[in-house]
């Protein structure tokens, strides 16, 4: 009966499709979240006419 | 360019003649390597005896990664760095000089860690007109690239791990190249073993251009 | 593109210049990107069938191949502006060097592990040594090993040229692993065991899925590479200012008060 469920648990895909959707885009989130804070953190310490590319 | 190359290879190997840090270091190093490696297969389950090509090549690469490290050492002691900027010698020069060098080391190694595998690995070596090519376009290979990464990674605090990390993954490819073209020696199927000779000259030939052309601006000031 | 987002100024600092990494583009940008990733979830999760063979392990697919794609395209970037750094010690194009290998690594990260999570309900194993997953493990070495020359402790000419002939070499060397690892895979084995897996026919709502994926992917790498590149333009700024800072401090000691 265990073998059963967890054979079931191992052939059923879903859990591992919601993992990678899951890890996809909380790295992006992660990423965009850590770049966009350490620049804004960055900018305060930038004299203003040094925060643009020329 | 030329002149300069041989003018620094002598140097190096003159300098490595009369330390004997190859000899008596390096060599015990990759014998070593073997040693572990019948440890961790265990001999008398075969397993060696298959992997004997693989094995040998990694003993080869990790034997060399001593080598090159060294060869950039005695660069950065004694402010030689500076002055081999200063000499006014083409970088260029400098750069084949010191692949030479590393090479003739590194042949040398492989010429010894091949007895130690036929000794302790109980090989045969067979297939000499594929297996020559092989190891000289690996050697090529490994003292190309390894000279252009280890002036990258020269003078720096982290060199040590900086210059396997960052030659390992470039080099896999040579190590695929030289264990499957002395796989194919070994077995008797010579013709396999040629496309891979073929690839590991394409490397060879990327190498040398970009430590030619790289050498000069990565020395100006390090 | 400096009236949004800037700080308060007064008398003496009339116009501070923007607080962030972000602009007008990038927040359009960035909403189109929460747009098309919702229409991917959308898609890709709930309307578009299960394929016959794989079952649902497929979603993973539009995520997957979109990010290795994205990653490769990273990695050019990198060799290029590597090049043009070398060539015109354009900082620019150093920057734009660097940013896109850190946002290639992250994609390329993400292509192991879904790659990883699509091959567990699929193969039954977390990894095989076939080409595609081995190549794209060997360019994650590669890049961490350009971005740990690039982050080393130095001035920024000394890092910059350094890097730029790793990452120069970046392209090169992934040609050259993926054929070797192309040839050591497949020259005894037939192809068709570890073939493309979304098979030879993907049609229907399932390639609209992935059509979408790969849209979605593309807009949020460059989203991510903007504010990137932004970022490492701040952080040389800020280490350029602080020589100048250091400069100014010590030639004002000079000065009687």
């Amino acid at each position: 009966m265990t073998n059963a469920i967890v054979l079931a648990a191992l052939t059923d895909t879903w859990p591992y499709v919601i993992a990678g959707w899951v890890v996809a885009f909380g790295g992006i989130a992660a990423f965009a979240l850590t770049t966009v804070l350490r620049g804004r953190r960055l900018s305060r310490q930038v004299p203003p006419e040094k925060r643009r590319w020329s | 360019m030329f002149s300069d190359a041989w003018l620094i290879a002598a140097k190096d190997l003159r300098l490595e003649f009369r330390s004997r840090v190859g000899l008596n270091q390096v060599l015990p190093f990759a014998l070593l390597v073997l040693i572990l490696f019948a440890f961790a297969l265990d001999p008398d389950r075969g397993l060696l005896e298959k992997a004997t090509p693989g094995l040998y090549w990694v003993a080869v690469l990790f034997s060399g990664l001593l080598a090159l490290q060294r060869s950039f050492a005695v660069e950065s002691a004694d402010g030689v760095s500076d002055a081999l900027r200063l000499s006014g010698l083409d970088p260029a020069g400098i750069f084949l000089g010191k692949v030479l060098s590393v090479s003739i080391q590194l042949l040398i190694l492989e010429l010894m860690l091949g007895i130690g595998v036929a000794v302790l690995y109980g090989a045969s070596i067979s297939g000499w007109f594929l297996l020559i090519p092989t190891v000289v376009a690996a050697t090529v290979c490994i003292a190309a690239a390894g000279t252009l990464y280890g002036v990258v990674a020269a003078g720096l605090r982290v060199r040590e791990t900086l210059l396997p990390l960052l030659l390992l993954p470039v080099l896999a490819p040579v190590l695929i190249g030289a264990t499957r073209a002395f796989e194919a020696a070994l077995n008797g199927t010579p013709s396999e073993g040629w496309p891979w000779v073929g690839l590991m000259s394409v490397f060879a030939v990327v190498y040398m251009v970009a430590g030619i052309f790289g050498f000069g601006p990565l020395m100006e000031e390090s | 593109m400096t009236t949004e987002n800037t700080g308060t100024g007064n008398v003496a600092n009339p116009d501070p210049g923007p607080l962030s990494t972000g602009s007008r583009m990038t927040g359009v940008l960035g909403g189109l990107c929460l747009i098309a990733l919702g229409i991917l979830v959308l898609f890709g999760l709930f309307l578009s069938p299960a394929d016959s063979n794989q079952g649902d392990a497929v979603r993973i697919m539009y995520v997957h191949v979109p990010s290795a794609t994205v990653a490769y395209f990273g990695c050019f970037l990198t060799t290029v502006g590597s090049a043009i750094y070398l060539w015109k010690k354009s900082q620019w194009w150093e920057l734009v060097a660097y940013a896109g290998a850190e946002v290639a690594a992250l994609f390329t990260a993400l292509t192991l592990v879904t790659g990883m999570l699509w091959g567990r309900p699929t193969w039954g194993v977390f990894w095989v040594w076939d080409a595609r997953l081995t190549s794209t493990a060997m360019l994650l070495l590669l890049l961490l090993g350009y971005l740990a020359v690039r982050r080393i402790d130095a001035d920024y000419e000394v890092r910059a040229k350094r890097a730029a002939i790793v990452g120069l070499l970046l392209v090169p060397n992934v040609i050259i692993v993926r054929q070797s690892v192309q040839w050591w895979r497949t020259l005894h084995q037939p192809p068709t065991l570890f073939s493309d897996g979304l098979g030879s026919k993907i049609e229907g709502l399932m390639l609209f899925s992935l059509f979408t994926g790969f849209i979605a992917i593309t807009m949020v790498f460059v989203w991510l590479l903007i504010h990137r590149f932004r970022l490492a333009w701040l952080e040389e700024q800020r280490d350029a200012q602080g020589l100048d800072a250091a400069i100014f401090e010590r030639r004002a000691e000079g000065v009687p008060s």
